[in-house]
């Protein structure tokens, strides 16, 4: 007797068989689609036609793209850092460091130095891994709520340095880096669709790069440093050559993110170099679900929708409110919304059958 | 040789600061190298009261509290209310104790959340705490409180600090009033019917698990202690005036004590209920701590904002350290005495030295005085005991049969208690701004990881090395340092100063990761 023709104890109702990739993805896939689409379907909406949209007229449309590049930004942040805390298991304060390197090195190079874009990519992914390894230097040295402390102290430094007036001619200090040349084809009021586009892409990509790298062998050792260092040191990994190779992804990641930032925003400002801008990641991530990845994404777009529109309905009240939500969040969605989907979905689906199998 | 093996780092880092100190003072001349030194050592006294209290939080709950800046900020702006609105306080005291009424007849709520049936639990006691929180915002306004008002510059908190500067006060402290058509009594009976609501609530959300059972005598005492608060609420009531006017009649150094022990004890209950309500759940999921005290840090200093206003405030000091008129400033601790002198001049290598009493005098012998009692009550104490115990194994000291769950409440109280103790010292020294939380937050920080985490003996260290560079970098930005290969004296600029503290925790993690004083995993 064949599994097939088995007296099924499931349901009476025919299964729907559908492919494995579509189960897994299918959220994500619609959740793009529809990315793509909102341009022209919020164009369309305010009255605009297709071409409008494409030529980057102002309206309703340009503002949401602009808003959304932000949210791809700072989802691409939090995924380099969720990498590291939420797979890896390291405690980083000096995150903000990551993105940080990138958003200079790429204002610097294109306005002091004067260097061409497709250059100054290639410098920032160099910049990108040289911090890791710095940051490799101090693993080697020490781990857990240490490394978190270490790593806080030479964001901190970084973030003095550019805020000193020694080098205000470069960085700008106090007020940020301003009039940085942006290359024609990615300009971010010119041809901010395209920029938008792009920059989707890259998230996309990046995000479909770490799901592979996360099931891949090297990512299976990282998850197991995460759940226990001693026992995948037993089984004879060298622990410290993972978690580099985590750092350094997470480092390129997060200064590429950094390089957009600069060029979408007029201004790098010098708030992205200080622990508040870590935390935001850190937030971000236990918003969406700590190691789930795509909950990074998710809650890089609560974090950053509900921060523009609390602050637009409530004005001054917006921070307590924020706080107040996240107070709530963590009570009442315990594993972040991604996280909790996870472990409660089959549950949730059950009582809800359950439920109406009854009425 | 065993007494060196076993106090290694400890030998090494007084003979390296010493060693630092003797540099330092070929840069400078005797009299503002005493000073500076007595300046670091007041800012450390500082630094460590914060510090100790989240050491003890963390080794004990492994809890990283960072809003503990944000309390011990509060603390500080706390300080100021009591001592330059005690009317509103006292007004206060009537509402506070109707609320709090509510909350004592929890055991009854408890017997009452747990009789209800399990479908639909989960859904009114959210509604009850909606309910309280809609009749507080409410009555809130209409409540006969004297408040100061940030957004009207007449009354604004600075306003009313000058006010306390000059002594005047008593002529300026008008009875409140309460405001709209209600009668008094139903605006009471409402607040106190918030405390109920909010009660029944907290009952509700802590499901506990297996039976509940109150006992007859347990209802009885919280029935009796509930009636205990609501005729104190109404004696403050009776006697708001005239209790108004004899605190307002005191000296101000009577005022200043009675606002930092009532800000410390705030600070305490306000750390306990944070524990027992916030924090408890949340055990499992230690990274989720992270964000609900971070959730908490920015509330609190929302709050701050919202209350106190954005613009910094200055706490006058009080009587005892603000002398400037005849025989000041003094020459000797006797003279200060008789005179309260704001400054003391000593003579040292033949240059007067000006030490500000509060600051650099008041401020080390409190700091002192907290870690001798703290470090008493950790080794000589039976909680001492238990709570280091906890720090070393704290499933073990569950399976001796201790209640730490309680213990952790204490110590949560404990610490906080401390930051805010801390916040109260100095709101006089260091004034109030709402940035001041994240500022020392991340001071204390630094020393805990210079001195090791969880150890007390690490966090005073480090507090005081902390403190010390900090107070020697801002003097030679000023003073400039002579290096024997530059022309020109090398000033530190100002944003050298917290970089100064940071490399130093980076270098000394990196020679020594567990810290200076740190247990070794």
């Amino acid at each position: 007797m064949t599994a097939s023709t088995r007296p099924g104890t499931r349901s009476a109702r025919p299964q729907v068989t559908r492919p494995s990739w579509w189960r897994a993805y299918w959220a994500m896939l619609l959740l793009l689609l529809a990315l793509i689409a909102l341009p022209f379907v919020l164009g369309l909406l305010e009255g605009a036609t297709v071409g409008d949209v494409l030529a980057n007229e102002a309206g309703r449309s340009k503002f949401m793209q602009g808003l959304l590049i932000e949210v791809f930004l700072l989802g691409l942040y939090a995924l380099s850092y969720d990498l590291i805390l939420g797979v890896t298991g390291l405690l980083s304060f000096g995150h903000a460091m990551f993105f940080a390197v990138g958003a200079y090195t790429t204002g610097i190079l294109l306005k002091s130095a004067g260097w061409p874009f497709g250059v100054t990519v290639v410098a920032v992914i160099v910049a990108g891994v040289l911090q890791a390894l710095l940051f490799g230097v101090v693993l080697l040295r020490v781990s857990g709520i240490t490394f978190a402390l270490v790593t806080l102290g030479l964001a901190s430094v970084f973030e003095i340095l550019i805020k000193s007036r020694e080098f205000a001619d470069f960085t700008g200090a106090d007020v940020g880096l301003q009039g940085i040349p942006k290359p024609d084809f990615l300009n971010p009021s010119a041809e901010r669709l395209r920029l938008y586009f792009i920059i989707l892409a890259v998230t996309v990509l990046v995000y479909l790069f770490y799901r592979r790298f996360v099931n891949s062998p090297p990512g299976r050792v990282c998850i197991a440093i995460r759940e226990n260092e001693d026992r995948a040191r037993m089984l004879g990994y060298n622990t410290f050559r993972f978690k580099l190779l985590a750092l350094i992804i997470a480092g390129i990641t997060a200064a590429v993110a950094g390089m957009f930032y600069a060029i979408y925003n007029p201004i790098v400002s010098p708030e992205v170099t200080g622990l508040g801008y870590t935390v935001d990641a850190l937030l971000i991530i236990l918003i969406g679900g700590m190691g789930t990845l795509s909950g990074a994404l998710i809650g890089a777009g609560v974090f950053r929708l509900l921060d523009f529109y609390l602050l637009k309905w409530f004005g001054e009240n917006a921070a307590f409110l924020l706080g107040a939500i996240y107070v709530a969040l963590v009570i009442f969605v315990p594993y972040g919304i991604v996280g909790t989907w996870q472990r409660r979905s089959v549950a949730w689906r059950r009582a809800w059958r359950a439920r109406s199998g009854k009425q | 040789m065993e007494f060196w093996r076993e106090h290694r780092t400890a030998i090494m880092t007084v003979i390296v600061v010493a060693a630092l100190l003797g540099l330092a003072r070929l840069g400078m001349s005797a009299n503002d190298w005493v000073v500076t030194i007595l300046r670091g050592l007041s800012v450390g006294a500082v630094i460590f009261l914060v510090a100790a209290g989240f050491s003890i939080i963390l080794g004990l709950m492994d809890v990283l509290n960072l809003a503990h800046g944000a309390l011990f900020m509060l603390g500080a702006y706390m300080t100021w209310s009591v001592y330059v609105r005690p009317d509103t306080i006292v007004d206060l005291l009537t509402p506070g104790l109707l609320l709090a009424a509510g909350f004592a007849l929890m055991p009854v709520w408890r017997q009452a959340a747990a009789r209800t049936p399990a479908r639909g639990r989960r859904i009114w006691p959210v509604l009850a705490l909606a309910a309280a929180a809609l009749i507080l915002v409410r009555v809130g306004p209409r409540l006969p409180i004297s408040i100061w008002d940030p957004k009207v510059y007449q009354n604004s908190p600075i306003v009313w600090t000058q006010n306390a500067q000059t002594g005047m006060l008593a002529s300026l402290i008008r009875p409140a009033v309460a405001e709209g058509g209600l009668p008094i009594w139903l605006t009471w009976l409402a607040v106190l019917a918030a405390g109920v609501l909010a009660a029944l609530a907290t009952a509700g959300l802590g499901r506990r698990s297996g039976l509940v059972r109150t006992t007859g005598r347990a209802a009885l005492r919280s029935l009796l202690l509930f009636a205990l608060l609501i005729g104190l609420a109404a004696l403050f009531f009776a006697f708001n005036d005239p209790l108004t006017n004899v605190w307002i009649a005191l000296n101000s150094n009577w005022r200043f004590l009675i606002a930092v022990v009532l800000a410390t004890l705030a600070g305490a209950l306000l750390g306990g209920l944070m524990e027992a309500t916030l924090v408890r759940p949340l055990y499992e999921r230690p990274i989720y701590q992270i964000m609900l005290t971070f959730g908490l840090a920015f509330i609190g200093t929302e709050i701050v904002r919202a209350v106190w206003g954005r613009t910094g405030l200055t706490m006058p000091r009080p009587a005892l350290f603000d002398g400037t008129g005849e025989g000041c400033p003094a020459t000797g601790l006797g003279e200060w005495w008789r005179n309260h002198c704001a400054t003391i001049l000593v003579t040292i290598g033949g240059e007067e030295a000006r030490i500000r009493t509060y600051n650099e005098l008041f401020l080390i012998v409190v700091g002192l005085i907290v870690l001798v009692s703290v470090w008493l009550l950790l080794q000589r104490s039976r909680l001492g005991m238990i709570i280091r115990a906890g720090v070393q194994d704290g499933e073990m000291v569950e399976a001796l049969g201790i209640n730490v769950r309680r213990v952790f409440t204490l110590v949560f109280a404990l610490g906080v208690g401390l930051a805010a103790l801390g916040g109260a010292l100095a709101a006089p020294s260091m004034g109030l701004s709402d940035a001041m939380g994240a500022t020392l937050l991340l001071g204390a920080l630094i020393a805990l990881a210079i001195g090791g985490l969880t150890s007390f003996a690490g966090a005073a260290v480090g507090s005081v090395l902390v403190g010390l560079l900090q107070q020697f970098m801002i003097k030679f930005g000023a003073l400039g340092i002579k290096l024997p290969f530059l022309a020109e004296p090398f000033k530190p600029s100002p944003s050298l100063v917290p970089a100064s503290t940071v490399l130093l925790m980076v270098l000394v993690l990196l020679i020594l990761p567990q810290g200076l004083f740190g247990r070794k995993e």
